[in-house]
């Protein structure tokens, strides 16, 4: 068996006729950063609660670090909720100490670590600031950085890109990419896809509670098929017949450019030579000024499965 | 437990930086400093207070006169009695300043118009002198000297442009700037407020009540002596005045029925004592002394000491939970520490805090006694001994800490059901009308501290610390000692189990307070 850190079988968990979580299983293996996707509302931060028992779920099971109940590691768990808050009067390094006693660090080494973390992360001057004198923005990196002070295991992040700026956004992702360099497993939740893009190994995505797709970023990327984007004048009815091409659609037809350009999508399977399709074109003289070999991202798989979901929630 | 530990370190560290936990170790020592400062201040500083006297009838100032020194002698003596007993060389706690005060007041009730002049005229010639010289044997050799009080009440002249034999309505109708405030005196070269106007109109004395005369309507307020002053606290001028012409008045209806008045001042003299004894003490010890009714009322100021400490802690232990939840630390917290750690941290920490209020204010009391001079420090000071001596101390850190622990984990529970302090205060309103009972039965209790409305209110478990103690110095029944204590220990047990079951549960809400249904099914939850 593989070394997983976490452990779901089929948990769920309801409240009243409402099913925040419905029959969700995954694993994730030692030293990976795990995506934890999916739109507003669709159960993540239900979920994580669930994976650190301070909710329990009404069926399923969880097995944790090789435990049945996140309490009995917690002090091998670092974890950031998705409100954030910290206590306005405590000195930014003391909050961060704090947190990381009551995770078992000594006293003395967990202060030292503050100032470390601080250091490294680029707040070394608001370590004697006051919590209410922060920016939001500082205050996140802070509460980050209180929830991974006492090196856990498993680090568990509900939204920790929300309100950060690009310049944070950075140094939040060299944090996930420190930990995870030091063999720490990062779960972090997210709908921002670039994030998840860049960092993850795997990512699991949920959509109304169930789960709708766990993998790595590839098999992400081949559920949807890939494109190619084709613009010219005229038609391209000889290149629709080439084998590996799924099928095509034309973009904006209502704002065709006035030279006549029209504006295709070819849908490819996964091991079609894209190099095929262009030879063709020029073997059939078709005027191309666009030719686009794309690999779908992963915003358009998160779109493409749960886009109607999603806004159906949104404007619930 | 270690993690109990670390929460209830930094709740305690945090609670004492608030202005509030400093705001509330101060207040009571300066209070305290301010009540006996501006006590002494004011007996000492009292000021000159000037008065007029108008007496058409011609016969009652003399009876005005002698009671205004009657008042003036009373305060020389007690001055010196104080002063005696303030620089003896022993102690003896049965013979304290109030017990002097006591019965001075007694013997200058007791002297009647001849015998102020005697005792003026004692007084002129070097009495207090003479009794300065009896009592110096005892007195500590670093002794100030006794320092005469002046006298408060002066005579003031009626101003030129009033006439003293106009009609009553009329002079004060010319003295009411004077009266109002409006205008000053001229005493002796320097402008001073008028205190008070006494009239005796010429016909005064056909307003002379008699059992036989049919009473007066009850609005003729102004019949008989007027006495006109703005200050209506000051009561001991206008006490005096009535006390000293009615005995002047009956004086002459003695006479005027033939009636000896020596004789009706021997028979007015004459009188049984009553003497109080308390058949708990020891034989020998019954008479109850000062300090046996401090010892009977202490317990009161303990229970008003239970309920501010316990006040202040349970709002801030409420405020500091709300604050947790609406800003969701209460979640990162339960990552790493279970519900009850947190509760119990939280309880220990305030817990702390509370008790350090009260060592502090104690502290600052015995510092008070230790360094302020006076004799009222020294009451105070026997206070303390009969503290120390009698068994209250332990019934009140007990009876604080129980108090404590039930009423806060009440109001944990109240704070992890609310998000705003708005929410949490439609849910502590019974709490705190239940909190105000043992407070509004408190004196009651105190005067019948083994009757029915106290042993039922004892073995009510929330009533229990507060009633308990407040019954402490009256040796209630074993019965109600062991039984009270077994069912507020139990007591707290559940209330913080059960809360214990709603702070799990209620600290990961959002939105509206919960209504009964949800909270009785809380309590059924297993997690």
């Amino acid at each position: 068996m593989q070394d997983n850190v976490l452990e779901l079988t089929r948990v769920s968990k309801r409240y009243g006729a409402f099913t925040a979580v419905d029959d969700i299983s995954f694993a994730i293996p030692r030293g990976a950063i795990y995506g934890f996707l999916g739109p507003n509302g669709a159960g993540k931060t239900t979920t994580i609660r669930m994976i650190l028992d301070i909710l329990r779920p009404d069926s399923g099971s969880i097995n944790i670090l090789g435990e049945t109940s996140a309490l009995n590691v917690r002090q091998r768990i670092g974890y950031l909720p998705e409100e954030k808050g910290l206590y306005k009067k405590m000195k930014v390094w003391a909050i961060i100490s704090y947190f990381a006693t009551l995770k078992g660090m000594d006293k003395h080494i967990a202060k030292a670590r503050a100032f470390e973390l601080l250091e490294t992360y680029g707040l070394k001057d608001y370590a004697e600031a006051k919590v209410e004198s922060l920016s939001k923005g500082m205050g996140q990196k802070v509460q980050v950085l209180s929830a991974v002070a006492h090196r856990p295991e498993l680090v568990i992040l509900d939204e920790p890109f929300s309100g950060l700026d690009p310049v944070n956004q950075e140094v939040l992702e060299q944090l996930i990419n420190d930990m995870a360099a030091a063999g720490q497993t990062v779960i972090f939740s997210t709908h921002i896809m670039q994030h998840a893009e860049r960092l993850c190994d795997r990512m699991l995505l949920i959509a109304k509670g169930r789960k709708i797709f766990d993998g790595t970023i590839v098999e992400a990327r081949a559920i949807i098929p890939r494109r190619v984007i084709l613009e010219c004048q005229g038609d391209i009815a000889p290149i629709l017949q080439m084998d590996g091409i799924i099928g095509a659609s034309e973009k904006n037809i209502e704002s065709t450019h006035a030279d006549g350009t029209r504006h295709w999508e070819l849908q490819i399977q996964e091991q079609a030579n894209p190099q095929l399709i262009l030879q063709r074109c020029f073997e059939n003289g078709i005027p191309l000024t666009r030719f686009d070999y794309t690999q779908p991202s992963l915003h358009d798989v998160f779109v493409h499965l749960v886009g109607n979901d999603a806004k159906e929630h949104h404007f619930r | 437990m270690k993690m109990i530990w670390l929460i209830a370190a930094r709740e305690y560290a945090e609670n004492v930086k608030t202005k509030g936990f400093w705001i509330g170790i101060l207040l009571f020592p300066m209070i305290l400093i301010a009540v006996f400062f501006f006590q002494t201040m004011l007996a000492e500083s009292a000021p000159t207070r000037h008065y007029i006297l108008i007496d058409q009838s011609g016969q009652y100032a003399p009876a005005v006169e002698a009671a205004i020194r009657q008042e003036h002698q009373r305060r020389i003596l007690q001055e010196f009695v104080a002063y005696v007993i303030e620089h003896r060389k022993e102690a003896n706690p049965e013979q304290t300043v109030a017990n002097a005060d006591a019965q001075i007041d007694q013997l200058i009730d007791d002297v009647d118009a001849g015998e102020v002049a005697a005792l003026d005229q004692w007084l002129d010639s070097g009495g207090l002198n003479f009794a300065l010289t009896l009592a110096t044997p005892y007195l500590r050799e670093d002794a100030p000297p006794f320092v005469e009080p002046r006298e408060q009440f002066i005579q003031a002249p009626l101003p030129e442009s009033v006439d003293a034999n106009a009609a009553p309505e009329e002079i004060i109708e010319q003295m009411r700037p004077w009266l109002s405030g409006g205008r000053q005196l001229r005493v002796g070269g320097e402008d001073s407020d008028l205190f008070a106007l006494i009239l005796i109109p010429a016909q005064v004395n056909s307003s002379i009540l008699r059992p036989s005369a049919t009473p007066l309507g009850m609005n003729q307020s102004a019949a008989g002596i007027q006495y006109w002053a703005r200050n209506l606290t000051d009561v001991r001028l206008p006490n005096a005045i009535e006390r000293s012409i009615n005995s002047t008045i009956r004086n002459n209806e003695f006479a005027a029925r033939g009636v000896d008045a020596d004789i009706v001042r021997e028979v007015q003299r004459t009188r049984l004592p009553v003497s109080r004894l308390d058949p708990s003490a020891e034989q020998g010890q019954e008479a109850v002394s000062v300090a046996d009714q401090f010892r009977q009322w202490a317990p009161v100021g303990f229970v008003y000491l239970i309920f501010v400490s316990l006040m202040q802690s349970v709002q801030y232990l409420l405020s500091n939970t709300i604050e947790e939840k609406s800003n969701r630390i209460i979640e990162v917290l339960l990552a790493s520490v279970t519900p009850l750690e947190l509760m119990m941290g939280k309880l220990l920490g305030i817990g702390m805090s509370g008790i350090t209020t009260i060592i502090a204010w104690l502290l600052s009391f015995l510092a008070f006694i230790v360094f302020y001079p006076g004799n009222q420090a020294e009451v105070l000071g026997q206070f303390l001994d009969v503290l120390l001596s009698s068994d209250l101390i332990p019934y009140f850190v007990f009876y604080y800490l129980a108090g404590y622990a039930l009423y806060a984990g009440i109001f944990l529970a109240i704070g992890s059901l609310c998000n705003t302090l708005k929410e949490a205060q439609s849910l502590m309103m019974p709490m705190i009308m239940i909190l105000m009972l043992p407070l509004a039965t408190m004196t009651y209790i105190a005067q019948d501290p083994n009757g029915p409305v106290a042993r039922v209110m004892s073995w009510i478990p929330l009533f229990t610390p507060f009633t308990m103690m407040n019954r402490a110095a009256a040796e209630p029944p074993l019965l109600d000692v062991i039984g009270t204590t077994l069912v507020l220990l139990l007591s707290i047990a559940l209330v913080l189990w059960l809360s214990g079951k709603i702070f799990r549960q209620g600290v990961l809400r959002t939105g509206q307070p919960p209504r009964l249904v949800e909270i009785a099914r809380m309590l059924r939850q297993r997690h």
